[in-house]
């Protein structure tokens, strides 16, 4: 191991991850710098519970949360946000130091819970195919700055999951729930068979309310809610409305007998997700599947998504990537839940250093839940610095 | 003259009380030599043993760093901040009273709510409808974070909440709660209610002892004294003395009784007299009588114990698997 050689990289990020920077501001983005030091808050809320546990935390005395950055795309989002040009097209790049708690140097670089990240940040651009190309193109060039020109390339999409569980003649707690799962699961397909809502339908207890809603309004169910609540004594408390509670309860009397996976729907989602090859195969697989698979349910969902796909691949080969290398899979998710689109990682092929080199992807409804009040597309990759120069020093 | 053996026991309220009558039951009283008011004690008759008033937040801190022996403490406490708890510290004993359940609560107005199955369906529709991720307010963040993370609930976010959590629902300031209940009564006064399957954990007072402490042969010793003597007190409470002397005694009606009641023979089988003594648990002890003297039993004397030493210590027994072994 030759890891030793570039501790305490934070203080003097090494010349070559400068080079890397330099690189990107001549590609065309600006370099930003973001604080160390950020409210803790959007981490929080959008990072989830398994981030945060790894956080550095700390209060001021004003009682406000604060934390060391974990990564830079939310600080850089932020920035962008706050600043004059927010909601035009930009491209940022940053390089600096993120921290995690590690407890183990299980992740093939030093180990350190300070370990510095690159990366770059593309928002507002409405070309979305061709800037999700750029980020790939980008991410092989900073791997070959680091001398390896051929890493593994991991690539899905999210949208094509959500188009398809979109277009499944499901009942909404079925879809919220496959969705939810497949943001947080690297492979869903495992998880089919435990899959099933235990809901509370299937209990006797509940069997008058839903009996009784069955078929009837939002209105007159919203009314039974409140009857039942006042019956019970109960003056409402909790960021839940009774109309959230009498809209699950009509969810619920729908889902009918759905208390597990129909078993033509189940087949229909494994079947998506055994799909995977490079972009072209993938492509034409998916198109065979769209047209079998939604003959019977009557809607062209994926062709959206498809198309963004395909075109996508025709970016990335004018840009000169041998898309015949991607390892594409419906299955492949980057357990993130912002990410919205397009996800890839980049691997070492020879497997001196674990984890993924480069990492990233498309993140559309991120910087409306950072307060944007329009939507503004957005897409991005990270780079381990520390991972790229343990490669090169094992080479 | 070697460093003391240091037991951490509670500085105040009913816990302290608890801990103090546990020793003293023991026969451990926990003295104070400099007056009242000293958070250094000692225990009468047992040099060596250094005893320490902290509050419960320090004494699962000086568990994690080895700085105490044993400590008096809550098991909910010791698994939410000491990480991977049962490699660093062995729970010897629980003890029986500072009972206490960690219970995920939601509002009562949340009728649809029953099972931890209902609650990640809403989490991801309050997420999805609210833009932002469903609160909960608890002090037991690692004790969520798991419990939650074995549930599949992953669209929530910890509110740090260190006093009055049942209050943060109704004040807004989260949606649910992760707290600890003895009766309920606090979470049903804030109209709450606990999930069915959301206990994450049943606890108790417990005495625990930590791994990393300097576990010379000395302190060893100490040791296995105070389990001794607590090893020899618990097992004196859980029976009663039941001795007798009839011809009609042997092997089959003491098979018998052991079957039926739970009884043991310390000292063995009759003597050629049928004189017997045995060990019989407090609520069978007037059946066990009735069997006697139907069998031929004249007079049958029950009387209370007050320690039983055993050869066999399993208190310690447990502390020593979980040690390095002596240097």
């Amino acid at each position: 191991m030759t890891t030793a050689s570039i501790s305490s990289t934070s203080a003097a990020p090494d010349a070559r991850a400068g080079a890397l920077l330099a690189s990107f501001e001549r590609a065309g983005y600006t370099r930003l710098t973001p604080a160390i030091l950020q409210p803790a808050e959007p981490f929080l809320d959008l990072s989830g519970e398994d981030i945060r546990k790894r956080m550095y935390l700390t209060t001021d005395p004003q009682g406000r949360e604060l934390c060391l950055r974990p990564d830079l795309t939310i600080p850089v989002s932020r920035d962008y946000l706050a600043s004059p040009s927010a909601g035009t097209p930009q491209g940022f790049c940053y390089l600096g130091p993120v921290f995690r708690h590690r407890k183990e140097k299980s992740e093939g670089d030093n180990g350190s819970s300070e370990f510095l990240q690159a990366g770059i940040e593309s928002f507002g651009r409405s070309d979305t195919a061709a800037a999700d190309a750029e980020m790939l193109a980008l991410g092989l060039e900073a791997t070959g700055h680091y001398g390896l020109s051929k890493p593994d390339i991991r690539m899905g999409d999210v949208a094509l999951f959500s188009a398809l569980v979109t277009a499944l003649d499901l009942a909404p707690a079925w879809k919220r729930r496959l969705i939810k799962d497949f943001n947080h699961k690297s492979s869903l397909a495992h998880d089919l068979d435990r899959l099933s809502i235990s809901p509370s339908h299937a209990r006797p207890e509940y069997q008058g309310v839903l009996a009784a809603l069955a078929g009837s309004d939002p209105k007159a169910a919203h009314a039974l809610v409140t009857d039942l609540l006042s019956i019970a004594g109960i003056t409402a408390v909790g960021g839940r409305s009774v109309g959230e509670i009498a809209d699950r309860f009509l969810e619920q009397a729908a889902l009918g007998a759905q208390t597990s996976l129909p078993k033509e729907t189940r087949a229909l989602i494994e079947k998506f997700l055994a799909i995977s090859g490079d972009p072209d195969e993938a492509a034409a697989e998916l198109r065979a599947f769209a047209r079998q698979a939604f003959v019977r349910h009557a809607k062209v969902a994926l062709d959206a998504a498809l198309d963004l796909f395909e075109s996508r691949t025709g970016f990335l080969a004018a840009r000169g990537v041998d898309v015949s290398r991607i390892r594409f899979s419906t299955a492949f998710g980057r357990g993130l839940d912002y990410y919205t689109g397009y996800v890839f990682e980049l691997h070492d092929p020879g497997a001196r250093v674990m984890g993924q080199l480069v990492a990233g992807g498309r993140y559309d409804g991120l910087l409306t839940r950072l307060g944007s009040p329009k939507s503004i597309p957005a897409v991005g990759f990270a780079v381990w610095i520390e991972r790229l120069a343990a490669l090169q020093g094992a080479a | 003259m070697s460093a003391p053996f240091v037991i951490a026991v509670p500085a105040k309220g009913r816990l302290q009380e608890n801990a103090e009558s546990f020793f003293a039951r023991a026969g451990l009283e926990l003295v104070k030599p400099r007056g009242a008011r000293d958070y250094r004690g000692a225990i009468a008759d047992l040099p060596g043993i250094e005893v320490a008033y902290l509050s419960a937040a320090e004494i699962v801190e000086l568990l994690a760093q080895g700085a105490v022996h044993f400590g008096l403490t809550g098991e909910d406490l010791v698994r939410e901040k000491i990480p991977d708890a049962d490699r660093e510290v062995v729970f010897i004993d629980a003890l029986g009273f500072g009972h206490a359940n960690v219970v995920v609560a939601v509002p009562q107005a949340w009728i649809d709510v029953l099972s931890m199955a209902d609650l990640d369906d809403v989490a991801t529709a309050f997420r999805l409808k609210h833009e932002r991720k469903m609160r909960v307010a608890t002090k037991y963040v690692n004790l969520t974070r798991n419990f939650f993370s074995a549930h599949g609930v992953t669209d929530y976010r910890i509110v740090e909440s260190s006093g009055a959590t049942e209050a943060a629902p109704a004040a807004g300031t989260a949606e649910l709660i992760v707290d600890i209940t003895t009766t309920g009564t606090t979470l049903a006064a804030n109209g709450l209610k606990v999930i069915e399957d959301g206990v994450i954990l049943r606890s108790q007072a417990n005495l625990v002892a930590a791994r990393s402490a300097d576990w010379s042969s000395a302190a060893r010793d100490s040791a296995r004294i105070v389990l001794d003597r607590i090893a020899a007190q618990t097992r004196a409470r859980a029976f009663r003395e039941v001795r007798t002397r009839f011809a009609g005694c042997d092997a089959a009606l003491l098979a018998e009784a052991r079957e039926r009641f739970g009884v043991e023979t310390p000292f063995g089988g009759p003597t050629s007299s049928g004189m017997i003594t045995l060990h019989c648990p407090p609520k069978h002890v007037h059946e066990l009588a009735m069997l006697l003297r139907e069998k031929g039993a004249e007079n049958v004397s029950v009387a209370g114990l007050e320690y039983v030493f055993s050869r066999a210590n399993g208190l310690y027994a447990k502390l020593e698997a979980g040690l390095p072994p002596p240097a």
